[in-house]
Order: structure tokens, then C-alpha cells, then sequence
């Protein structure tokens, strides 16, 4: 490879060219690798934009780089705040504020006569799987304020400016 | 020739609020760094985007640049880095007409062996994973030193030395087997 490079030394390019004259197989292997190293060679120029290129990065210079729409500041405190809700549910949970198994959910019926009897409808209902509920759509937005807020903008900035 | 000095200097007036003296590094430096977002991409529009793209992001970042680098490693860095992820952005489209088109002409028949060897290295190309492909082409590029390649991808020295060396070999093999393959169906 030092070779290709034209890294050797005009003593070991001489050596080289006699050890390829006596060795087959490494002149095989280099004219394995020669087009290669040519290939590359040639397709290795700079390449140039477009004429206007200076212009439209000026132009857009002026323009504010693009930020997520909460700041950071405000997405901690909404994600601390998520997870203080989760908490606090948590507690009441375990504390077992919510563990009647089934509250009936009573609505009455507006009117109510000696000739119009309507029956009292009661919905059945679990307060704990509704916590539960509300709990881990929680524990979702706080995950998503997290990656919107947080971590993504840690990862952008250190992607674009890495020192 | 400019030193890094004159650029820092260049810096100061721009971060003092001279925003036109960052065109003369643009022009500076466009090339290289539209050179490098066009071997990410392979795609002229999209290279330019990106290109033009880092050296914006470049400027709103201009204060955080901490001049233990040069100006141009710096730059080249977020050329990269904005590059990858147009790359992952956008989607595998077709091939353009215009590479897709295969030109005809009367061609000597050593040229021709040499032009399909270099149309079977191309197509070997493709057998290498991203990386060690984006290191070997970069490495090719003259104004790029093998220190500033490593920088730009965030690689060791050695690895990246380690990764050339490596493309290249593999490459040799891939084009050794694609030469069998297609003596065999002649």
C-alpha cells in the first residue's frame, strides 16, 4: 500500500519492484489493488457548487436556527411536573385511596314523579384502572417531553458543534 | 496563503458583528466542505443544502468554536455531521437519469478492460460498509490530511488508518471476485 501511495523511499521502491519480479503471487495481489487505487485516484477532485453559493449562505444567515418549540426551561419544569403527578397518584394508590372495587357511578334522572318512575342509571366503574390510566398516559408525555426537550436538543448540539 | 492566526482574527470582526467578513470564509472554504457533503450524499442538490446548511449552523455557532483546531477541521466536523443526517433523512430515490445513462463510444479493447475494471470497482464500492467507504474516499482527496479525516469523523487516527488499509484490501478481494464472476458468464 506504501507503495501505491508513493509513501517508499526511491531504495525500497527498488527492492519492491525486484521482490515483485521474483514473487507472482504479490504481483497478483497488486494488480488486485492498482485499479483500485486508480479509481479513487481519479474520482478524488474537489468538487465545486453552484455560483450563487456564498450569496444564499448569507442570505441565510439572518435567519434563526431551528429550535424545538419548547424551551428548555419550560420543558424540565413540565417534565419534573408529569412526574410529580405520576407520583402523587402513585401514593394515593398504594395508600389505597382507590381500591373499592366497584363505585357505582350514579346519575339520576332529571325528572322524577308518581307517574314518570325513571329508574336511577348507575355506570360501574374502577377508579383504579382510571388511575392507573392516567398514570401511564403520565409516565408517556413525561418519556416524550424528555426526548423533545432534553435529550434531543443535548444530542443535536453536541452533533453539530462536537468539541 | 492565510495562517490560522488571520483566521482567528477573521473570527473576532465576525463575532464583534461584521457578519459580511464571514463571506470570504465561505468562499474559503466551500469547495472542500460541499466536496465532503457530496461523498456522504451522492447527490448534487441535496450536498449543497447540506452544505450551505453547516456553514450556517456553523455561524450561529461560531462563539462556542474554542480555536484549539483549526477554522476548516472545525467546519468540516459539522459538515459531516449536518451531512449524516440529510443522509438519514431522506430516502433511497431512484438512480438520476443523468449518471444513469451509459455512454457509447468507439474505445480501444485495453480501454475497455480498463474502463470495466473501473466500473467493477464501483460497484465493489458497494460492498463496503459506510464508514470505511466515506474514510477511503475522503483519505483519496489530496487536501485532506489523514489527521483531519479522523477528526472530521470522529475517529482515532489509528482506526481510520486501520480502516483504509482495510477498504483497500477488501476492495482488491471484491473486485478479484467480480472479475471471476464475470469471466464465468462469458
Amino acid at each position: 500500500m506504501r507503495y501505491l501511495d508513493g509513501d517508499l523511499t526511491p531504495h525500497e521502491q527498488e527492492s519492491f519492484k525486484q521482490e515483485l519480479l521474483a514473487n507472482p503471487q504479490l504481483q497478483k495481489r497488486l494488480d488486485e489493488v492498482q485499479p483500485v487505487h486508480t479509481y479513487l485516484k481519479g474520482k478524488a477532485r474537489l468538487e465545486h457548487p453552484s455560483k450563487n453559493f456564498t450569496q444564499k449562505v448569507m442570505e441565510g444567515l439572518s435567519s434563526t436556527p431551528i429550535r424545538t418549540a419548547l424551551s428548555y426551561k419550560r420543558g424540565l419544569l413540565l417534565f419534573v411536573g408529569t412526574l410529580l403527578a405520576s407520583a402523587i397518584a402513585l401514593v394515593l394508590l398504594s395508600s389505597g385511596v382507590f381500591d373499592a372495587p366497584t363505585t357505582p357511578l350514579v346519575v339520576d334522572a332529571p325528572i322524577q314523579n308518581e307517574l314518570i318512575n325513571v329508574p336511577s342509571l348507575r355506570i360501574p366503574f374502577n377508579g383504579k384502572i382510571i388511575v392507573n390510566g392516567i398514570i401511564f398516559l403520565n409516565l408517556g408525555l413525561a418519556l416524550i417531553l424528555l426526548d423533545r426537550t432534553i435529550l434531543r436538543p443535548l444530542f443535536q448540539r453536541r452533533a453539530e458543534v462536537g468539541y | 496563503m492565510i495562517t490560522p492566526q488571520d483566521e482567528y482574527s477573521l473570527i473576532d470582526k465576525i463575532l464583534a458583528g461584521d457578519q459580511q467578513i464571514y463571506s470570504q470564509l465561505v468562499d474559503r472554504y466551500k469547495s472542500y466542505a460541499f466536496t465532503i457533503a457530496f461523498k456522504i450524499l451522492e447527490n448534487r442538490a441535496e450536498a449543497e443544502e447540506a452544505a450551505q446548511d453547516s456553514f450556517i449552523k456553523a455561524y450561529h455557532y461560531l462563539r462556542k468554536f474554542n480555536r484549539q483546531s483549526k477554522f476548516s477541521t472545525w467546519l468540516y466536523r459539522i459538515v459531516f455531521n449536518t451531512a449524516i443526517s440529510y443522509k438519514r433523512k431522506s430516502k433511497p430515490g431512484f438512480q438520476r437519469i443523468e449518471t444513469a445513462i451509459v455512454e457509447y463510444s468507439e474505445r480501444s479493447d485495453k480501454q475497455l478492460e480498463r474502463d470495466d475494471k473501473q466500473l467493477f470497482v464501483g460497484k465493489a464500492m458497494n460492498s463496503l460498509n459506510e464508514t470505511d467507504r466515506l474514510a477511503i474516499q475522503l483519505f483519496y482527496i489530496q487536501e485532506f490530511s489523514l489527521e483531519e479525516v479522523a477528526e472530521m469523523m470522529g475517529q482515532n487516527l489509528n482506526t481510520i488508518k486501520v480502516r483504509i488499509h482495510r477498504a483497500r484490501q477488501r476492495l482488491g478481494d471484491e473486485l478479484n471476485r467480480i472479475l471471476k464472476q464475470e469471466a464465468l458468464t462469458l
